[in-house]
């Protein structure tokens, strides 16, 4: 069962939520999951956009009141 | 494909454009993006160490929002980008020369060597340039 970690970014302009994320990673182990609340409105793109490039999963996205729900797994 | 190393050469003082430098770096230097800064000109009296947060940027109206919304600093941005991802800060040998300022006068962990701007030109071929 993976663990998740939840990380709130809200009110952090980017890229913030972002290298937030990726600070994050460096303490989870591979096949964890972190969850991002960020209310920057490029968030749930630029994230995603990232995880895709350097090889992480998205698990999923979710607008909810005022932030996005941004979760990942950790895949390498 | 690996991709392009980005080359920023940075010699505006202005807030708004050390801020860009700074968002592109980081967040280059942490996707799998090598990414080299060599700083100049205006901009190097970002870099004091001895600069107050209010002496460290000049800028417009959006300098102005940055400083209140509280947007990330752009020295922390470059720092995140060196501490988390490839980046490489070179510091203008001659703006050195011209202030008369050593290496130790800028902020401590960002830069990596002075350099001059042939060296850096010589290692930008093949690499995607931006001047900011």
């Amino acid at each position: 069962m993976p663990q998740r970690t939840k990380i709130d970014a809200r009110g952090a302009f980017c890229p913030g939520p972002l290298m937030e994320l990726i600070a994050g990673l460096k303490l989870i182990e591979v096949g964890d999951e972190i969850e991002v609340w960020s209310s920057d409105k490029g968030s749930a793109k630029d994230i995603p956009e990232w995880v895709a490039k350097v090889g992480h999963e998205m698990v999923g996205v979710e607008h909810c009141e005022g932030y996005d729900s941004i979760v990942i797994r950790k895949a390498k | 494909m690996t991709a392009q190393p980005l080359f920023i050469l940075l010699c505006s003082g202005e807030h708004e454009k050390i801020q860009m430098a700074a968002m592109m770096a980081s967040v280059g230097a942490v996707s799998d993006r090598a990414v080299h800064v060599f700083v100049s000109m205006n901009a190097l009296f970002a870099f004091d160490r001895e600069a107050s947060p209010e002496q460290r940027y000049r800028g417009g109206e959006f300098s102005r929002l940055l400083v209140e919304k509280g947007a990330p600093d752009a020295m922390q941005l470059f720092e995140q980008g060196k501490m988390l991802g490839d980046l490489r800060m070179y510091v203008c040998s001659m703006a050195l020369d011209i202030t008369g300022w050593s290496e130790d006068r800028l902020v401590h962990g960002l830069f990596d060597e002075a350099l001059g701007l042939t060296k850096f030109l010589s290692e930008a071929e093949g690499g995607q340039f931006v001047t900011l």
